[in-house]
């Protein structure tokens, strides 16, 4: 017995002495190594991150980064800016960020003159002029179409709402059973991109780009004048229900729903961005070569069809980083056009840098086409931070559930809900 | 009943006194973790915090905000509709079963543990797995329902009334299990032989039931009534995944609404909130309370 | 006697067999959805699985389950022990000596149970900060222990309430302290309720998410609702790995549930109640 309690003493001694000394131990080797956070929300491309961060800590041995994606980023984020943790580099960026100093000026990087100036314009915060992000990626919105139907219907890009309406009316008479445009109003945030992509692309079409910016910066835009966008936004969507162009269980019907409708061919039209394409092809192979992409009609009469073309895959850096020669040389890094190649394949969505030349889709040309054709309009990075796509998405559920009492009241609360976030920011 | 804590001090000379800070050391990670946290939370309702920047203080202004906030009032009503359907039921199916698998039968073991099994998935992806299944149109049920020749003809997602009948449903179906074990300790505490000193004197099932059972579950009963009552009005992920709150607001709760106004920018606020819920839970909690230590005095 | 009122009657056999099918249904969907192929989504679902079974190895790489489930044990189970030792404790103070400090414990306790859980979710991560308890186990346990800890204390204080005091007051004749008689004689006789609270609260800290996500931030310390939530996109979810991560993540917890639930068979009918 004695013999087992003395062995045992002196184990535990020798335990905490090892656990004491292993940290002084450890310490050595920090002295010389750079450690930098990097912070993403961007789950599809985990996996690419996760290798090239590893590719560049093989190239860069004393700069240690320490990758934390979250799928629910831009809620962890607040938490860790309300603690004083702003990551070194991140891919979360809001105009409240911006308006509070927390990144680094980066408008003097070598980087811009491989980017698209109309990327990099829409980069440049309206407040200072500069640019306090930066994007690797052009994302595109519109109307995606199944090309067999329309080809077989004679139906063209609709070049305003009632050649849109006219399209719509064509197919349902021809097949009764599929759905002329389909909605994934469960997923409100589908709703909220119809918003955003019909009708705050009215006012972007109406004041320019850099007009509409600086207009949302400063709460000009009625929402809710008389026969004004929202008034004709709403008036369209009903316009649409009453005419049972839309799945009648539009507000139940999931993004889920939608992509499998539009990929087994019972959807013939959906409203939706470029990141569907490779899911759909996952869906039904055969799709690939009959995706079709187009422009939005305009809901306010006498403009002309949009298709939304906007900064993708930001990033900044924050302005008190302790370390930031390493965090540039890991952009830099990123940034070779190798990488952004690979990156753009991956994510399936055009690079804006000017030296990669990617397959990143199979509705390439299409895209390509729209943006020469028809007005580009960017995601609205001005609106107030605090009012999601999910909110608006929200208010579009009840219109179509038919809880407002007229196009007007709805045009109403949107201005009410707009008008609150933008009192919080400000 | 026996007592329960002693009145004879004089019995005990040598025992020392600090049994009596047993509960400090719990009290000590409570302080540090939740008490201190809180009390700076508590704090940030009274100003206008976005959740990142510094906040500025206003006062009661959050408060009165609330009352004029038509979109919470909603959900207050919402929020009740939902506890009314669901503590009873969560209680009464908790009971039953508890009453049923409290038998000995041959697949016991493995009966409750597939009644506890709901509980243990997350309510997020099991409400997406629901949702699968009775999505109006397209869900399996649906589908099934279309191929025997049924076609709903109204989509009980569409009103808030039945969206709620379906997420206290659901609800009770995930929780009913945690329920029942509670009642089976309690169950499992009764000492065999009250029944058979009840079943000697020729006690009926419904007596034995009514003067044995019954009072004996007191704390049971009191433990699943007040925490039912306070996770029903605080439910959150079982309307999330479900109906998402919708259509609309119309089956949002508070709960859901302090987050989407926490995480809007509206942090400051959305604390205000919480709290007043807090009083919400409180006035049934305490009214619960004062009515089973009435009882476990008799 | 006693086996003919403990015995379930076999005219409610059908009713058990029901609401065990009702209990069954989304799990058998859980796991169609798990044994998906990737062509075909939702809708296409039937009541006879795909039987890909890759799902299950390929969730179970892409979401590094198996240090997400290392991860998962060591806070659960550190985060019962540091519940069960405190809460009882407690809760048996608060039953037997009500005085102003135990009473005053136990209105706390339970009163913060009614507050909403998120208003103390940025200073609790502040505080953790200064701590350095971010990334570790140890911050977690104690987290997951305190936001447990009201309903333990409630769970047993009411339970203890129910144990007549004459038989921890005749250890203590025969020279016990209290603490000793709480340990030796109270302790094993709440069996049922420490059950209870393992597996109760144990789901409850398995299933962390609302405090995971601030506090496990990187790779090494995600638990496994964190790995199974990375199988969501920003726009959609990839709902077969998703199904089959979950379906492998519950596996624990129901087995830990199999083993907790047969101490609610053991009775309490040792000789010691007749005092």
């Amino acid at each position: 017995m004695k013999k087992k309690t003395y062995l045992g003493k002196l184990s535990v001694l020798i335990t905490m002495l090892v656990v004491v000394l292993l940290p002084l131990g450890a310490q050595g080797a920090k002295a010389t190594q750079t450690d930098i956070s990097y912070f993403s929300g961007r789950v599809e491309t985990v996996e690419w991150d996760t290798q090239q961060v590893e590719n560049f800590e093989k190239l860069n041995p004393t700069i240690k980064v320490e990758y934390e994606f979250q799928k629910d980023a831009s809620n962890v984020i607040k938490v860790k800016l309300a603690s004083g943790q702003v990551p070194d580099v991140t891919t979360v960026v809001t105009q409240d960020f911006i308006d509070n100093g927390l990144f680094m000026d980066l408008s003097d990087q070598p980087f811009w003159d491989r980017i698209l100036p109309s990327v990099k314009d829409l980069c440049t915060d309206l407040k200072t002029g500069k640019q306090y992000k930066v994007a690797t990626n052009i994302t595109m919105g519109g109307l995606f179409y199944n090309k067999q139907i329309f080809k077989e219907l004679g139906l063209k890009d609709a070049q305003n709402w009632k050649e849109f309406v006219a399209n719509l009316e064509a197919v349902k008479k021809a097949y009764p059973n599929k759905t002329p445009l389909f909605l994934g109003g469960k997923d409100s945030w589908t709703l909220g991109h119809l918003i955003e992509f019909w009708a705050h692309g009215v006012a972007k079409q109406q004041l320019g780009i850099p007009g509409s910016r600086q207009a949302f910066l400063d709460n000009a835009v009625r929402w809710d004048a008389p026969n004004g966008i929202m008034e004709n936004f709403a008036k369209a969507l009903l316009e649409l229900r009453d005419k049972h162009l839309i799945n009648s269980d539009a507000i139940t019907a999931t993004y889920d729903n939608q992509k499998e409708a539009f990929a087994s061919g019972e959807a013939v039209m959906i409203n939706q961005g470029m990141w569907v394409v490779g899911d759909i092809i996952k869906l039904n192979p055969k799709m690939e070569t009959n995706i079709g992409f187009g422009p939005f009609p305009s809901v306010v009469a006498g403009l002309k069809p949009m298709v939304l073309s906007s900064e993708d895959s930001v990033y900044a850096v924050s302005a008190t980083t302790k370390s930031p020669d390493a965090v540039l040389t890991f952009l830099d890094y990123l940034f070779q056009p190798e990488v952004q190649k690979s990156f753009s394949e991956t994510r399936g969505i055009p690079s804006a840098f000017v030296d990669v030349d990617a397959n990143w889709s199979p509705i390439k040309d299409d895209a390509t086409r729209l943006v020469n054709s028809y007005v580009n309009i960017n995601f609205s990075t001005e609106a107030p931070s605090g009012l999601s796509v999910d909110d608006t998405g929200r208010l579009i559920q009840k219109l179509l559930h038919g809880d407002y009492a007229s196009p007007a009241q709805f045009a109403k609360e949107y201005q009410k809900i707009w008008d609150s976030a933008y009192a919080t920011s400000n | 009943m026996l007592p329960a804590t002693s009145k004879n001090r004089f019995l005990h000379p040598n025992t020392g006194s600090w049994h009596r800070y047993m509960a400090v050391p719990a009290l000590v990670l409570f302080s540090l973790f939740f008490l201190y946290p809180l009390s700076r939370g508590v704090w940030t309702s009274f100003t206008a915090w976005d959740g990142f920047s510094t906040p500025k203080f206003i006062g009661l202004a959050n408060y009165k905000a609330f009352f004029q906030d038509s979109r919470a009032l909603r959900d207050i009503q919402n929020t009740v509709l939902f506890a009314l359907g669901s503590a009873p039921l969560l209680n009464i199916a908790g009971l039953l079963l508890a009453l049923l698998l409290n038998r000995t039968f041959k697949a016991r073991a493995t009966v409750r543990s597939l009644l506890y099994l709901p509980a243990v998935i997350s309510p997020m992806i099991m409400g997406s797995i629901w949702y699968l299944l009775l999505q109006p149109r397209r869900g399996l049920l649906a589908i099934l329902l279309q191929q025997i020749g049924y076609e709903a003809t109204s989509n009980w997602m569409l009103s808030g009334s039945s969206a709620m009948l379906v997420i206290v449903l659901v609800n009770v179906w995930q929780y009913a299990g945690m329920t029942m074990i509670i009642y089976l300790a309690g169950l499992q505490a009764i000492p065999i032989e009250h029944f058979e000193a009840a079943e000697l004197e020729g006690a009926s099932r419904g007596n034995i039931f009514r003067f044995i059972v019954l009072p004996q579950l007191t704390p049971a009963l009191k433990i699943n009534v007040i925490t039912n009552i306070i996770g029903s009005l605080a439910v959150f992920d079982a309307i999330l995944a479900l109906t998402d709150g919708g259509p609309g607001y119309d089956t949002e709760s508070l709960s859901i609404y302090i987050m989407r106004m926490s995480y809007g920018n509206k942090t400051g606020y959305s604390t205000a909130v919480a709290l007043i819920l807090f009083f919400i839970i409180l006035v049934p909690v305490l009214f619960s309370l004062k009515f089973f230590n009435a009882k476990e005095k008799t | 006697m006693m086996k003919k009122r403990d015995t379930l009657d076999y005219p409610l056999y059908p009713v058990v067999l029901l609401i065990a099918l009702l209990a069954l249904i989304p799990f058998f969907f859980l796991l169609i959805l798990a044994l998906k192929s990737p062509e075909g989504g939702l809708s296409s679902i039937r009541l006879i699985p795909d039987f890909n079974w890759s799902n299950f190895p390929s969730a179970w790489k892409a979401g590094s389950l198996g240090k997400a489930m290392i991860n998962n044990t060591i806070m659960t189970g550190g985060g019962i022990v540091v519940l069960i030792f405190l809460s009882s404790m407690a809760g048996y103070t608060i039953a037997r000596f009500p005085s102003v400090l135990n009473k005053t414990i136990f209105a706390i306790l339970l009163a913060c149970m009614m507050i909403p859980g998120i208003i103390n979710t940025v200073p609790l991560y502040t505080l953790l900060i200064r701590l350095r308890g971010i990334n570790t186990y140890w911050a977690m346990i104690f987290v997951m222990a305190t936001n447990a800890l009201p309903f333990a204390v409630f769970l047993y204080s009411a339970f203890i309430r129910s144990i007549p005091i004459s038989l921890e007051e005749s250890a203590i004749i025969d020279g016990c302290s209290w603490f000793g008689a709480f340990w030796k004689i109270t302790m094993p006789l709440l069996g049922p309720v420490t059950s209870s609270v393992v597996i109760l609260q144990g789901v409850g800290m398995w299933n962390n998410y609302a405090q995971a996500v601030f506090f496990l931030q990187d790779k090494a310390h995600r638990n496994i609702p964190l790995a199974v939530s990375l199988f969501f996109q920003q726009y959609g979810a990839n709902w077969p790995l998703m199904a089959a991560a979950a379906t492998l993540g519950l596996l624990p917890a129901a087995l830990m549930f199999l083993f907790f639930q047969r101490f609610f068979i053991s009775g309490i009918t040792t000789g010691s109640i007749k005092g």
